[in-house]
């Protein structure tokens, strides 16, 4: 069935997506040699920090639609 | 008050007067003065007098004239209030149609924007994910948008790890 979403219901689905890549990218970085894995890159901590951010952002707009 | 020369039937007659009605009288002397002038032969007075009975008869005919207009005036003025009534009952009646409708706009409105949300839950449980309630407004939507365009820039960069 071909659904009508209105633009909330498409960035959901682009969350989705982007969530499923990083998944796959963290899956794949795992399987390699412990060797590689021990050279963290120096923005890691940045993109930690960013990640940080955009679940308390996301909790946030979830806490204003559950109450109005 | 003024004195006033008039000329009835060939005599001249001397007569007072208000101040300012001098034309008034003259006025109405020629009107007496041609209906004496129409009687043809007889005396002085008996002239006068025709005169006065035709006079007294177009008096008489136009008083008839205004008893019979009067009850068609009533009904005129039936006729535009009745007319006047029905128009303030037509604005009122449009009032309220209008207010029906906007009334039943609003209810489209909130009903699509329902249906926006009941849409926007279905498909994500559609896609397994758990329900994030749709925002109700454009605000939450530009809000969900930015922060989709943020988790898609972490994934690329995540992805871009070495």
């Amino acid at each position: 069935m071909e659904l009508d979403l209105d633009e909330s219901s498409l960035a959901i689905g682009r969350i989705e997506r982007a969530l499923s890549r990083i998944e796959k990218a963290l899956a794949a970085r795992a399987e390699r040699p412990a060797s590689a894995a021990t050279a963290p890159p120096p923005e890691s901590s940045a993109l930690k920090a960013e990640v940080a951010a955009v679940i308390g952002e996301l909790d946030r707009l979830i806490g204003e639609a559950k109450h109005g | 008050m003024a004195d006033v020369r008039l000329s009835i039937a060939g005599r001249p007659y001397d007569v007072h007067c208000a101040d300012g009605q001098e034309d008034r009288i003259r006025q109405l002397a020629a009107i007496i003065d041609e209906k004496a002038r129409s009687v043809q032969g007889g005396t002085e007075v008996r002239q006068l007098l025709f005169a006065s009975l035709m006079l007294a008869d177009e008096t008489q005919e136009a008083r008839g004239k205004v008893e019979k207009a009067a009850p068609q005036s009533d009904s005129l003025r039936a006729a535009v209030a009745l007319a006047e009534s029905r128009e303030a009952a037509a604005k009122d009646e449009l009032r309220a149609a209008q207010t029906r409708e906007q009334e039943a706009l609003a209810e489209a409105r909130a009903a699509a924007e329902r249906e926006a949300t009941a849409l926007a839950e279905l498909e994500a449980l559609r896609q397994g994910a758990p329900v994030v309630p749709a925002p109700p407004s454009g605000r939450h939507d530009r809000a969900l948008m930015q922060i989709a365009d943020r988790i898609e820039a972490l994934a690329t960069k995540v992805e871009q790890i070495p």
